[in-house]
């Protein structure tokens, strides 16, 4: 039986294979990363790429919902002012109503009612980060300007219908703002500045027309509860983006460890492979040095 | 005849038999490293018995010339191989170069495309930020800077491709000299085998021949024909004569459509030499089959990003007012083809990026809703973005593991032939020594009997008295 007189080269052969395995298995023991490169794990590259996604965009929810916490929660504290000045529009109009009055104590109640509304105009102009909360999607410009050219007075809403959106991770649209003319001057007897208007204008020259006043304080007590209804979407608002970064927070958290768990190199596998490796390679330096001398020649004589 | 000077002239043939011998032994130990170099053993022919009378005398050896222990079969296998394991070897070294554009996003090394993955969710992410503060100069400008890194990594990619394609196709150019070269030796040394030994094996004619076919094989696919005479033909493995005895044809170059082709005389055979073998097909195969895969798949990512994305901001409001005409935020690709290199951001005023609704007020967010959107629309070839990206990497991933696999098989298969070869064919140093050892023994003993041929011719000489002769 013949043999290949030039077996020793191709155990060199093995010899470079062995050192390639090392030098591999040290890369990933010293970037802690199991793949390294497309081929050595196809799937796993694809998969890394849409987990890495998700969690981006987790992330990036997360941070953007913590913005759009601050401003709802100015509205609603806005909105919470509002409803405590109409409570003390109310028992000012209550107390003018019942007759027990002088004509500069009603003057005096009409010019507090007037305060209360410039307070509420002020509220209903509220902004967050130099955009005004109540302007719908005219967001640039204070929504609100009343005018005293005529008796009542008129408060005029310059802003418009924009409603925006703050779209989850998993679809979810939360309600960011409710525009202005929604709560403060909506149609009938549920609008705010008309009932505070038409307030003032009654109180005004002192003398109370009872039937007209205690119908405008009785709108204002329908607006009251309207903004009150109003404050309720805010309100809803902010819970359903709790919930949604609290949900989202969480997820992020388990596809970070489901990441990590896929790319990341298992150091004690690694380890073992790459002192098996080593240990071949001492064996085959040996069994190279070992044979490569020596043939029948050197026994002849 | 049985007479003593008949015994001498048999034992001087055997002497110079032995002789013979011996060298073909240090010829086969002074090549013993020789690259294809095959081993030859002496052959001994026994001398024509002479009869006269009746009776038969023998007539002594003869050494008739050395014979090259060769398989042919097992060298055409060799080559066969030899052609696989090389196209496979090369296609493998220009993937590995390819696959290292796109490591995955955790991975150790960097790559000047940087990841275009993460660039991707960055950007439509951006816009996420966007919807939360549609009017803030810092969310704005950060869109910008998105834009401008996908941008950026894709275009980046684009171009490392391209140059890798060129690169390949300059080393794919580099191959006709040298198999040109191949061929006209191997159809020259056809014509003096067929003058000096068209009916048996031509010895060191021969091992040059089939060192020149291996040096081809790992160069180009190549199939070999044996022909009358001891011939030995040379065509592509699609037909193309390349060469025959003392006639070879050039295989020539040629640039279309700003790649170099290949030519045998006036056919193109560029797509069948890519699919041949040897390190020619290995690197046309990378050249024009995978690397314009992969940027293909990068033109139509770029492509339906860059087009949605500029439809959709000329589609809204943007800060200074422009309502269905903020702009484009990237170049307008014209097709597809060519749009990722050509990919770049040409909005530089952040006020141009129309977040708002197409009428609205500045502060709505419907249009930034809509692009943050488009991360999760099927708008490339039917995938969200992420999705043919994801897609993208894993087919390429899985092109390079199958063509190491392939490779690594093949290379084992070469190293298993070769061995046999070598086996057959190499110089083993133990069998020269016993062989040598035979001879020098044999060559001995021939001198021993010449010495009492000798002894017995001077006893004739003197016919048995004290003589003058010793």
């Amino acid at each position: 039986m013949r043999v290949d007189p030039f077996y020793v080269t191709n155990l060199v052969g093995s010899l470079d294979q062995t050192q390639l395995t090392e030098q591999q298995l040290t890369a990933e023991l010293s970037s802690g990363v199991r793949v390294n490169s497309l081929s050595q794990d196809p799937l796993a590259s694809g998969e890394n790429v849409l987990l890495l996604n998700q969690i981006e965009q987790d992330d990036s929810f997360t941070q953007s919902s913590s913005q759009v916490q601050g401003q709802l929660q100015v509205a609603d504290t806005a909105l919470g002012s509002v409803v405590s000045q109409l409570t003390s529009a109310i028992s000012l109009a209550t107390s003018a109503n019942n007759g027990t009055m002088n004509a500069s104590d009603v003057k005096s109640i009409s010019s507090r009612i007037s305060g209360i509304l410039g307070e509420v105009e002020t509220l209903a102009n509220s902004s967050y980060q130099g955009q005004y909360i109540f302007a719908g999607g005219k967001s640039s410009a204070a929504p609100f300007a009343t005018s005293t050219s005529t008796s009542p007075a008129v408060t005029t809403y310059s802003g418009d219908e924009g409603v925006n959106y703050l779209t989850t991770p998993n679809g979810q649209s939360i309600q960011l703002n409710v525009p202005g003319d929604q709560i403060f001057t909506a149609s009938g007897s549920n609008s705010v500045f008309g009932a505070l208007n038409n307030l003032v204008a009654d109180y005004a020259s002192g003398t109370v027309n009872t039937a007209q006043a205690v119908s405008d304080t009785t709108a204002l007590s329908t607006a009251l509860n309207y903004v009150s209804q109003k404050r309720v979407t805010i309100d809803n608002s902010i819970t359903q983006l709790t919930a949604a970064s609290d949900a989202v927070s969480s997820e992020q958290t388990q596809l970070t460890a489901a990441q990590t768990n896929l790319m990341q190199a298992d150091v004690a596998q690694v380890s073992t492979h790459l002192s098996l490796a080593e240990t071949q390679q001492t064996a085959l330096e040996d069994v190279i040095s070992q044979l490569g001398s020596g043939s029948l020649f050197d026994k002849l004589p | 005849m049985g007479t003593i000077s008949s015994a001498f002239s048999l034992i001087s043939q055997a002497l110079d038999a032995d002789q013979s011998g011996l060298s073909i032994v240090a010829n086969n130990v002074a090549n013993a490293s020789t690259t294809g170099y095959t081993e030859e053993k002496p052959n001994w022919q026994e001398n024509q018995p002479i009869e006269v009378n009746g009776v038969s005398y023998g007539a002594g050896v003869t050494e008739t010339g050395p014979t090259s222990v060769r398989d042919k079969v097992l060298e055409e296998r060799l080559n066969q191989q030899q052609q696989l394991a090389s196209a496979s070897g090369s296609r493998l070294t220009a993937l590995d170069t390819l696959q290292a554009l796109f490591t995955p996003a955790s991975g150790s090394s960097s790559s000047t495309a940087g990841n275009i993955g993460t660039d991707i969710t960055s950007f439509f992410s951006s816009f996420s930020s966007l919807e939360a503060n549609p009017t803030n100069n810092a969310d704005r400008q950060a869109v910008l800077s998105a834009a401008k890194t996908l941008a950026g990594d894709v275009s980046n990619a684009a171009a490392s491709l391209n140059s890798q394609k060129s690169a390949l196709d300059q080393e794919a150019a580099a191959v006709p000299s040298q198999v040109n070269a191949l061929t006209s030796s191997i159809a020259q040394l056809n014509l003096e085998i067929l003058s000096q030994s068209p009916n048996t094996d031509a010895g060191t004619l021969e091992d040059q021949r089939q060192q020149d076919i291996s040096q081809l094989s790992q160069l180009i696919g190549v199939n070999q024909v044996t022909t009358t005479n001891n011939g030995i033909s040379i065509t592509t493995t699609s037909g193309q004569l390349l060469a025959s005895t003392g006639e070879s044809v050039p295989l020539t170059t040629g640039t279309v459509d700003g790649v170099t082709h290949f030519f045998v005389g006036t056919t193109d055979v560029t797509s069948q030499l890519a699919t041949g073998g040897g390190s020619l097909g290995g690197y046309l195969t990378a050249r024009d089959q995978d690397i314009p895969s992969v940027l293909g798949s990068l033109d139509q990512l770029a492509y339906s990003v860059s087009t949605q994305v500029n439809k959709l901001n000329n589609a809204g409001t943007d800060l200074a007012g422009d309502n269905s005409n903020a702009g484009n935020i990237f170049s307008e690709p014209t097709q597809v083809a060519g749009s990722a290199a050509a990919m770049s951001v040409v909005m530089t005023d952040p006020d141009h990026i129309a977040a708002a609704g197409s009428g609205k007020g500045t502060g709505d967010n419907t249009n930034a809703t809509a692009m943050a959107t488009l991360a999760s629309q099927t708008i490339v070839s039917g995938l969200t973005p992420i999705n043919y990206y994801s897609n993208l990497v894993t087919t390429l991933g899985s092109t390079v593991s199958s063509v190491q696999t392939e490779n690594t098989a093949q290379t084992a298969s070469v190293t298993q032939l070769q061995t046999q070869n070598s086996a057959l064919s190499g110089v083993n140093l133990n069998d020269e020594a016993s062989a040598m050892t035979t001879l020098e023994r044999s060559y001995q003993a021939a001198s021993q009997v010449f010495t009492m041929l000798n002894t017995i011719m001077a006893s004739a000489l003197n016919l048995g008295e004290q003589a003058t002769v010793a």
